[in-house]
């Protein structure tokens, strides 16, 4: 008779753990539900400030950016992603000065690891969370990030050649 | 007249109309032959846009289940959204595969959908509302539902695919054994009611629905041809056959286009006659709730359409099978047969027995009170 | 230690020895086998649980080192070394035979340096195709394209080892069958949707039951182990997120504080609390990830849902605190890169108690579930040698009853300021592991309890060098990722860049035990078995 109970015991208690289950989903039929609705919830939808989506080069109302053509980002960028292609002019005392021409990102090969913000010396990059940025063609991801005409804003303080504190960038983010 | 009166909403006063019309303009040949026609056409249609809602409220409800909102995009509350898909998989390409058993491969999903479609035509879906009245009808239907079983175990094996074997093996194992529970459950009931005629059977539950009729044996009953039920139309817990995270999609791995939509719409279809049948034999089919002695109370409940609480029923039944589904991890297949051979099977025959008795001893409700 | 020392000058007289952070010893190829059989079967400390076996080329030498610990104390480690100047046929003598996961490490061995093994079973290459011209890790390796151009012709799988055995008369090279000529043989990957990624179980059924599984890996190999060879340290910190892609920040924190113990920074308390709890809180989505395709795999669509909807809040967090969600970029070397964001405390604080309850829902929802039970009791055993040979960390190796947390035996970060349970079952089935998982999620959450209200305040990232170069040495940093333990080595030269980088990678044998606890089970629970060991793709090939 051990094997009878065994097997109503076996029966009933089956039961009651399936009972149990499915009450939790009775439960979760009613609760709130989690899905977001992209893209009319775009006016609403709040990405974190820090959230890295795409590179930019700030620039200020005289179309002026920081960037001095230093390549420190490129050559930290540890896939190749970032080209700063400059170019010589002279200033006025007849000088000759290196300046940036064109600042060339791939958005398709960039792994978002932020080595290039960090190791900027003069904070001229910066990550923003536009994440929009879905194209048809491979090659509109290749981006120039210095608008056209642009030039080195003139600086309150010359950049130190040891990269800023943290701290710092987290602020001028 | 009367009926007319107390229940307007009834589809008998066009049947009948319609009939009479086209007797009295057309030989009695031609009339029967429109008339044939025409339900042919009806049921036809009924069947494709019957999937399209289930695959709408299935989708729906699970979403509901799972903490989503399911779909939302085409019409108001994604309403079109199967008409959608039904469309897409209309003009989607039937890809020609090299390897398989041409004929064989594409006549499967026809023994899927000729199977439903038969089972459909038997099921009486309101009053006066049935295409075909068989004096067998519990038999007819347990007969030609499990003709749907070939198509798969044809389509496994003509997909020259070692996934779709296995699916269309599992399959056959566990179509084949609950087949068995499903009959017994059944005849559980025609033990019950004294018929196999579905009509018959509605008009004796007129006051008292078999499930409360049968008491504990009913109830037993219900509860086991709901579980065959959902185990023969190869739905979660017990859609081995499938089993899209080990198998892929067994047996129908290598449909596409309108052919994987026929196992598609079959499967649909095939829950609902399966909840469909449950109602009919065990809470009154169409039958609205009566309790005899309250006559204002059944005269009200008869302004309701017969064919409302047929679908009312039925819903309920397929609530109860979606919520099933979206609840529990799948069987093995060991387990699946497990539960038939050992549990349902044994339990089934006991049932059975009790039944007898009660019928005999007059320990039903309707003896009893 | 010391004893150790003298058991093996005891019998390897000329075995030289190096005093270092680890003891290492040096010895010929022909007294290898003898010297490791003799760590393995010490019977005061036996030295049974391979931990990496890396391969190397010095230059002159093709070599291995082997990193032997106990499986009783994890925190006691010798360092094995042996090398061979036949650059042209490299031989060695395989240690298959005491640790089965020497087996498919031997095989990638193999793959990138060319070094066969005697005695070894099957000796294909691993994670690279058989007719793949050069070895890739060999330092004068030629990468030029059209050596090895990208083929585009479906290539015929060939079920057939070769194999080099010793025998009473010399070796004897032979090419063995893997299986029977009338197996019914499917493929289970490389696209398949329950094997977490592109892998490929070759499986030889005998109706619905699985008599045999060859593992095939290597096809989202990215040779990252090679790529790190010219990258800077701080460059090839982004690697580690894309291993094991579900522990990011806990592979991270291995190769950050690898670099740092070389270099010697101090990483200030603040990093090392930010560290900590994020290394927990992925933990947890890992494990929650775990949980849902463990459940997914077993039919539960449902469940699946529930755990990712719980997962999103975590990765929430992240994204809050450092930008990313998955490859979330969090610590870098000398701290993190982010400090905590300003509601970040509060933002875990609920969690907590959220989690907790969803715990509990899980709970009723599905561990109990009679047809669930069915699915994973008894289902996969694995034993407690099996588990310590085949090196199976992590969760899973503690459901077979090896106590194996790194963060107990050798703490780092803050473990061993905080008070948590090593979560360990005896039963090694199925089961064990996945209510293995749930309790650590709990275990975490006590973790991360006790350390947000006392993150304190001062720097999270100390000042390190513009360049950062490791003193010419050996460095090996261990964590207790999500699956077990994650290894980093490193040799260095004194350069910026590594001479070699090895990742130890726990799913690697997390999947080499596959084959074993999955034999005479039924082809749906393999993929129950799958999912309860929890395999991350990426995190094999390297």
């Amino acid at each position: 008779m051990r094997t009878f109970k065994q097997y109503t015991t076996d029966l009933f208690g089956g039961i009651k753990s399936l009972l149990t289950g499915l009450s939790v989903t009775w439960k979760e039929l009613w609760t709130k539900k989690v899905t977001r609705q992209y893209p009319e919830n775009r006016d609403m939808l709040v990405i974190s400030d820090r959230f890295r989506a795409e590179l930019v080069m700030p620039h200020d109302e005289n179309n002026e950016h920081a960037c001095t053509a230093c390549g420190i980002c490129e050559m930290n960028c540890p896939n190749g992603t970032i080209q700063v292609i400059t170019k010589m002019t002279e200033t006025e005392d007849g000088k000759k000065k290196k300046e940036l021409d064109r600042y060339i990102y791939d958005l398709g090969m960039c792994t978002f690891c932020n080595l290039c913000v960090i190791t900027c010396p003069s904070s001229a990059i910066k990550f923003t969370n536009h994440f929009e940025n879905a194209t048809f063609t491979r090659h509109k991801l290749v981006q120039q990030l210095n608008h056209e005409g642009s030039k080195l804003g003139v600086k309150k303080k010359e950049p130190t050649s040891s990269r800023p504190s943290p701290k710092e960038k987290e602020k001028s983010l | 007249m009367f009926q007319s009166y107390s229940q307007p909403l009834e589809f008998t006063n066009l049947t009948s109309w319609l009939d009479a019309a086209l007797r009295e303009n057309l030989p009695e040949f031609w009339a029967v032959f429109i008339e044939l026609a025409l339900v042919g056409v009806v049921l036809l249609a009924a069947y494709a846009v019957l999937a399209m809602i289930l695959i709408y409220v299935e989708r729906k409800i699970t979403a509901f289940f799972q903490a989503r909102i399911g779909p939302n995009r085409v019409g108001k509350y994604g309403i079109f959204q199967t008409v959608a898909d039904v469309l897409k998989i209309l003009i989607k390409e039937i890809i020609q595969i090299n390897k398989v058993d041409k004929f064989l491969f594409y006549a499967a999903p026809f023994f899927m959908i000729v199977a439903s479609v038969l089972t459909f035509g038997a099921i009486p879906f309101g009053k006066s509302l049935q295409a075909v009245d068989f004096n067998i009808g519990v038999f007819y239907v347990t007969a030609v539902s499990s003709l749907g079983i070939i198509g798969v175990l044809l389509a496994g094996w003509s997909s020259n695919n070692k996934y779709s074997m296995i699916g269309a093996m599992r399959s056959g194992a566990q179509f084949v054994s609950y087949e068995l529970s499903a009959g017994f459950a059944l005849m559980t009931m025609v033990v019950l009611s004294g018929t196999m005629q579905f009509s018959e059977m509605i008009e004796n539950q007129a006051y008292c629905w078999n499930i409360f009729n049968g008491h504990i044996s009913s109830l037993v009953a219900f509860v086991i041809y709901l579980i065959s039920g959902h185990a023969e139309t190869n739905r979660g817990p017990f859609d081995l056959p499938e089993a899209e995270s080990e198998l892929t999609a067994g047996y129908h791995t290598e449909y596409s286009g309108l052919q994987f939509g026929f196992f598609y719409l079959a499967e649909y279809l095939n829950m609902f006659i399966i909840a469909s049948i449950a109602a009919t034999v065990f809470l009154g089919g169409w039958m609205p709730l009566q309790i005899s002695g309250w006559e204002g109370f059944n005269q009200l409940m008869w302004y309701i359409p017969s064919y409302i609480w047929f679908f009312g029923k039925v819903g309920v039944l397929i609530f109860l099978s979606l919520w099933v589904r979206w609840s529990f991890p799948r069987l093995r297949i060991d387990q699946l047969l497990n539960l038939e051979w050992k549990y349902l099977l044994p339990i089934n025959l006991v049932n059975i027995l009790v039944m007898v008795i009660l019928v005999l001893t007059g320990l039903t409700l309707t003896d009893l009170f | 230690m010391e004893k150790i020392k003298k058991i093996i000058l005891n019998i390897f007289a000329d075995a030289v020895f190096e005093e270092k952070d680890k003891l290492t010893v040096t010895v010929d190829p022909q007294k290898l086998h003898e010297l490791i059989k003799t760590l393995h079967d010490n019977e005061e400390l036996p030295f049974d649980y391979l931990v990496y076996l890396i391969g190397m080329d010095w230059g002159e030498q093709l070599g291995v080192i082997y990193l032997l610990s106990s499986s009783q104390d994890t925190s006691k480690e010798i360092v094995v070394k042996t090398g061979t100047s036949d650059r042209e046929n490299p031989l060695l003598y395989s240690i298959t035979d005491l640790y089965e996961t020497a087996h498919l490490n031997e095989r990638e061995v193999y793959a990138m340096y060319g070094i066969r093994f005697i005695n070894n079973p099957d000796m294909r290459r691993f994670l690279i195709n058989d007719d793949w011209v050069g070895f890739p890790l060999r330092k004068d390796y030629d990468a030029n394209p059209e050596i090895n151009p990208v083929s585009v012709v479906s290539k015929d799988i060939i079920d057939t080892a070769p194999r080099i055995m010793e025998t009473p008369d010399g070796l004897k090279e032979e090419v063995v069958n893997i299986f029977e000529a009338d197996d019914y043989i499917i493929n289970i990957g490389p696209q398949h949707p329950s094997t977490h990624g592109v892998m490929h179980f070759r499986t030889a059924l005998d109706g619905e039951i699985v008599k045999k599984i060859d593992i095939h890996s290597g096809y989202i190999h990215r040779g990252i182990e090679k790529l790190s060879e010219s990258l800077t340290y701080p460059q090839i910190l982004h690697f580690t997120d894309r291993l094991d892609y579900l522990s990011a920040n806990i592979n991270r924190h291995a190769l950050c504080m690898c670099v740092e113990k070389a270099v010697g920074i101090e990483v200030p308390m603040r990093a090392q609390y930010i560290r900590t709890i994020m290394d927990e809180l992925n933990r947890i989505s890992s494990h929650l990830l775990a949980w849902s395709a463990q459940t997914n795999d077993l039919g539960a669509t449902t469940a699946f849902i529930y755990g990712m909807r719980e997962r999103e809040i975590i990765l929430d967090i992240f994204d809050k605190t450092c930008g990313g969600r998955l490859i979330i970029n969090q610590n870098v070397i000398g701290g993190v890169m982010f400090d905590i964001y300003a509601d970040f405390q509060k933002d875990v604080k609920a969690f907590i108690p959220y989690m907790r309850e969803k715990l509990r829902e899980y709970d009723r929802f599905f561990s109990h579930n009679v047809i669930a039970l069915g699915r994973m009791v008894n289902i996969g055993n694995l034993s407690k040698e099996d588990a310590v040979s085949y090196a199976v960390t992590g969760p899973a190796g503690r459901a077979s009853g090896w106590s194996c947390d790194v963060r107990k035996y050798q703490p780092y970060a803050l473990y061993d300021k905080v008070e948590f349970k090593e979560v360990i079952r005896a039963e090694g089935d199925s089961y064990a592991r996945y209510m293995n998982r749930l309790d650590e999620i709990e275990e975490s959450l006590k973790i991360i309890e006790q350390l947000i209200d006392n993150i304190p305040d001062g720097d999270f990232l100390a000042k390190t060098k513009a360049v950062i170069k490791l003193p010419e040495g050996e460095y090996f940093q261990g964590v207790e990722a999500g699956k077990g333990l994650f290894g980093v080595y490193i040799e260095s030269r004194g350069e910026k860049t590594p001479y070699r980088l090895k990742f130890r990678s726990p799913s690697m044998a997390l999947v080499s035990v596959m084959p074993l606890i999955c034999k005479n089970e039924k082809i749906s629970d393999f993929i129950g078995i799958g999912g309860s060991m929890d395999y991350v793709i990426p995190d094999i090939d390297r």
